[in-house]
């Protein structure tokens, strides 16, 4: 295989989105920064974010820009940008640099600080590959800092044994699946039984992975016991759905591009939305609630990437970027807070308004983003899911509804019971440090800006979708019929009935 | 209709409009830059108001009050100055498409606003209203720790009833329509060191959400029936006498929805036991909000849709059944309330109902005319009300005691039994929450609380190494005293 001239400042971008946190880790790892680690975490982050975004300025230049290297074994290439990869890169790598930035002095010492790096790196590489080996490995490679690091905090043995369990199984089953795709490829002709057979164990793991019921239980689990960069990491980046969609797209045995194996997840997926934004109604405290919310907005992606209608798989992906955005904002302004008054029970009004305003503001509005707040992107995601959905099938739409009028209601009571009550004013107004308020105010402006402003990234997204179904952009759903459709002004007359 | 066009007809306005013969496209244009013009005001001065309190530097009490006022005195001029436009025209309605927000696939997601004949006069009012209560708030809340919270939380209804009015589709509505439910409930939950606003306010929310499936779902049937949002593909014509554009069956699905929709913002039987609570909040929010606007806002969306509801018999009988239902329960209800807001509140959810019985048997002017006249009378009796208590005591005080009630009430036509039952059904507000919290809250509650005891429990055990489980277990027995 050769490299085209507008590959090669693709690669280097991709390159240096991933060896800048490498490299910032192997010098805190050394030594090289045992005062604060934070400062070189930040600059590679940083680095990673540009590069990351310098991708994604390639990808919206025009449309032969996808760079695919490497054996194409087994449905995918060892290095694989697409349109996809190049929305999702700067997605991690923002959600990272926050992370970092957030977090509590105590929570980021040296080895931490290594951890949160080589997640972040790992995660980057994960995305910018469709190969199931490499899948397998990376799988592995950002399991194991998240089970190091619920294990090292205290109190968080139980999450750390849950964890490792749900991550063996998963890796397990999206191993022998892989080999037994790999030995007998379904996406070929005369594909056989073993082929298939293995399709579903990869499916398995993706439901384990993403915390499906009835696999579900780790998510709050891990929110609970983790520090709340580890259960962030490990959750928010979606690394089994992007799974799925590479393993599950586009196989020609499916008449409309959509693994089988993905509608039967896209199925569970609704009844993990639903279920998880009811069990956040009654959470008792607010780790619990994120994790709940985390794993209710994390099944709606999934369901939503089953979809036929590009309008769906548009929505899943715009659920994917604003309910990761808002989920962060959310997990961090928990953090800030419980580092600054401890763990927040929801059982009573907690009193913490007046003593931090600002972290109330931002609670809320973070909230509000998670569950569709008009000019936010969740506003439009949900519009895209939700009509997509009941498009569809009636059922689907309906439990998207249920999950996003649960998920709201279960963010307004903690919002209450975090920041509402009589004031128990235990030392100082908490004002919010100045690193803190850069990365909490550029998140909820990147959730804004792409909430007002979202037909390129919304452009973007149809295209990376119909590349991965297989079809021209707008080409299905675009002449759906309409039962009134042309009934306009012009043709009063035109009435369906 | 005529009503407004005699009124607009004699206002010097639209006589000097008239002399100026403007063509149409011109009109177009100016009308165009006015609507912007009432969006942008609010909108503009929530993020001038809201981004430096954001960062920690909030502006000064009266900057804020200032610059609050004049945002709502602008969108106020603005919405006179396209009326008098529109009058000259007859009131034909004036699209205003500002583009297209997205697009994907079928689905485009259009910002269109319109002024005619019901969204215009009904932004000059709300405008006006929201001025006038600037004006009062800002004495009233003087040196409040949340003062500045509240104007940010004006300006952001402001910005959502606006929108909500002068939206041309569904979507920019639903938008408008979800600002309006998110600064309902904050102004609830302003005092938010009382447990009862925290409450009251989640009580709210939890009504607006689960009604605005309603909105949300008819929404979606409408995108597709007709592949837009649009209200132009869905009726055409000058309001109140459009024509539907869809099908009697779409319609009356469309309509229920919106009925639902409509049920929760309005405060109408079973979604209506948060409005009293509502009063928690401060009083100008109580007044413009449960007095004026935002228990108008489901009647609004309806009087919007009157085509709709033409060509859906079934909803209009619905709208007429809840309403009347509701009239009769708000005002049986408010009759033994004991204090103030509460009765106020209990007058606005009977007006409201009454209002949807209008709209139901098809008057939408008189519909329209009885919402401004109520907002405007109820919003000036709430936020008379803490100086009409105090008036009352110094009468009492003056009189040396209690000056006497009514002597005569409808209720004594009905025999004695039948009274002391109607006493203990208005005291238990009709058992409505009754029957809400034992049949629907309290088992959903419970159901949920058991299957998270259950996650937890799961949790653990899966999460225990099994020698640790036994150990806990012996300690347990040894704790007992039950050897084994």
């Amino acid at each position: 295989m050769t490299l085209d001239g507008h590959d090669i400042p693709l690669l280097a971008a991709l390159t240096a989105a991933i060896v800048a946190p490498l490299a910032a880790a192997l010098h805190i790892g050394r030594g090289g920064a045992p005062a604060d680690p934070r400062q070189p975490a930040i600059l590679s982050l940083v680095v990673a974010l540009v590069a990351s975004l310098t991708i994604t300025r390639f990808w919206m230049s025009g449309p032969e820009v996808t760079l695919e290297l490497g054996q194409r074994l087994g449905g995918g290439y060892l290095v694989h940008v697409d349109g996809l990869t190049a929305v999702l890169l700067p997605f991690v790598a923002l959600v990272e640099l926050a992370i970092v930035m957030v977090a509590p002095k105590r929570f980021l010492d040296g080895p931490a600080t290594v951890r949160i790096l080589l997640g972040a790196a790992t995660r980057l590489a994960l995305f910018a590959t469709s190969h199931p080996l490499v899948l397998i490995v990376a799988w592995v490679a950002t399991a194991l800092p998240i089970w190091s690091s619920t294990r090292a905090t205290p109190g968080g043995q139980i999450a750390a044994r849950v964890y490792a369990i749900i991550m063996t199984m998963a890796v397990a089953s999206m191993t022998v699946g892989t080999l037994m795709m790999i030995a007998d490829p379904p996406w070929e002709a005369g594909g056989g039984a073993v082929g298939a057979s293995g399709g579903w164990l990869v499916a398995l793991a993706v439901l384990v992975r993403k915390g499906i019921v009835p696999f579900h239980s780790w998510y709050p689990a891990l929110f609970r016991g983790a520090p709340m960069s580890t259960a962030l990491a490990a959750t928010v980046p979606q690394i089994a759905s992007y799974t799925a969609v590479r393993l599950f797209f586009g196989h020609a045995d499916h008449g409309d591009g959509v693994g089988a194996e993905l509608i039967v997840l896209s199925q569970l997926a609704l009844l993990t939305a639903t279920y998880g934004a009811a069990l956040a109604l009654v959470q008792r405290d607010l780790r619990g609630l994120i994790g709940t919310l985390a794993m209710s907005q994390s099944a709606l992606v999934l369901a939503g990437l089953a979809g036929k209608l590009p309008m769906e798989l548009n929505g899943a992906f715009c659920t994917w970027i604003s309910s990761g955005l808002a989920l962060t904002g959310l997990g961090l302004v928990g953090w800030a807070l419980e580092s600054r008054a401890g763990p927040l029970s929801l059982e009573t009004p907690q009193g913490r308004f007046a003593d931090a305003p600002l972290l109330a503001a931002f609670f809320l509005l973070f909230g509000l983003s998670a569950i569709g707040l008009p000019g936010t992107l969740s506003f439009v995601a949900d519009d895209l899911l939700v009509s997509g959905s009941l498009d569809e099938q009636l059922h689907a739409g309906l439990l998207v509804i249920a999950a996003t009028v649960l998920s709201a209601i279960a963010v307004m009571r903690g919002w209450l019971m975090v920041f509402g009550g009589p004031s128990s004013v235990d030392g100082p107004r908490h004002h919010l440090l100045p690193r803190e308020r850069i990365a909490l105010t550029a998140l909820f402006g990147t959730i804004v800006l792409l909430g007002l402003w979202p037909a390129p990234l919304v452009r973007e997204l149809e295209r990376a979708g119909s590349e991965l179904l297989g079809v021209p952009v707008g080409g299905r759903g675009a002449a759906e019929h309409h039962p009134d459709q042309g009934t306009g002004p012009t043709s009063p007359s035109g009435d369906a009935s | 209709m005529t009503f407004f066009a005699a009124f607009l007809a004699a206002a010097p306005l639209n006589r000097l409009f008239g002399l100026l013969d403007v063509s149409a496209a011109s009109t177009h244009a100016i009308v165009s830059l006015l609507v912007v013009l009432q969006l942008a005001a609010p909108a503009a001065t929530l993020v001038l108001v809201g981004l430096p309190a954001l960062l920690d530097r909030p502006l000064r009490e009266q900057t804020t009050t200032r610059l609050v006022g004049g945002a709502f005195t602008l969108a106020f001029l603005a919405g006179l100055v396209t009326l008098a436009v529109l009058a000259s025209r007859g009131f034909a309605p004036e699209q205003v498409h500002l583009g297209t927000w997205f697009s994907v696939g079928h689905h485009d997601a259009t910002v269109d606003l319109v002024a005619d004949g019901l969204s215009v006069p009904y932004v000059c009012f709300s405008t006006g209203l929201c001025a006038l209560v600037n004006a009062f708030a800002g004495k009233y809340l003087h040196r409040e720790p949340g003062f500045t919270r509240f104007f940010v939380l004006l300006t952001l209804f402001g910005t959502g009833m606006n929108l909500m009015v002068l939206a041309g589709s569904i979507d920019v509505l639903f938008a408008g329509w979800e600002f309006l439910g998110i600064s309902s409930t904050m102004l609830i939950g302003f005092f938010h060191e009382r447990t009862n606003a925290l409450k009251a306010a989640l009580r709210a929310f939890t009504t607006y959400r689960i009604c605005d499936v309603g909105l949300l779902a008819a929404g979606v049937m409408i995108h597709r029936a007709v592949g837009s949002g649009d209200f132009e593909r869905l009726f055409e014509g000058v309001w109140p006498n459009a024509d539907c554009l869809v099908s009697p069956g779409n319609a009356t699905l469309v309509s229920l929805l919106l009925v639902f929709a409509a049920m929760g913002k309005s405060a109408q039987v079973p979604f209506s036991n948060w409005l009293p609570r509502a009063m928690e909040g401060p009083t100008p929010s109580s007044a413009i909000f449960y007095g004026a606007l935002s228990i108008h806002a489901g009647a609004y969306v309806l009087l919007r849709c009157e085509a709709l509801l033409d060509a859906a018999p079934v909803a209009r009988v619905a709208l007429v059944l809840i309403g009347g239902f509701t009239a009769i329960h708000a005002a049986l209800v408010g009759r033994v309330q004991t204090d103030l807001k509460s009765m106020l509140a209990y007058a606005s959810m009977t007006q409201a109902g009454i209002i949807f019985v209008e709209i139901g048997l098809g008057f939408r002017v008189v519909a329209l005319v009885h919402i401004v006249s109520h907002a405007i009378l109820r919003s000036l009796q709430i936020l008379r009300s803490p100086s009409a208590l105090h008036d009352r005591h110094e009468l009492e005080a003056a009189l040396g005691g209690h000056p006497g009630a009514a002597s005569w009430s409808v209720v004594k036509l009905f025999p004695e039994k039948t009274q002391a039952w109607l006493y203990r059904v208005a005291l238990d507000r009709g058992f409505e929450e009754m029957a809400v919290a034992r049949f629907v809250v309290g088992p959903v509650r419970r159901l949920l609380e058991r299957l998270e005891e259950a996650e937890t429990a799961w949790i653990d055990w899966l999460g225990t190494p099994a020698a640790d489980r036994e150990r806990d277990r012996a300690g347990r027995r040894q704790q007992q005293g039950r050897p084994r």
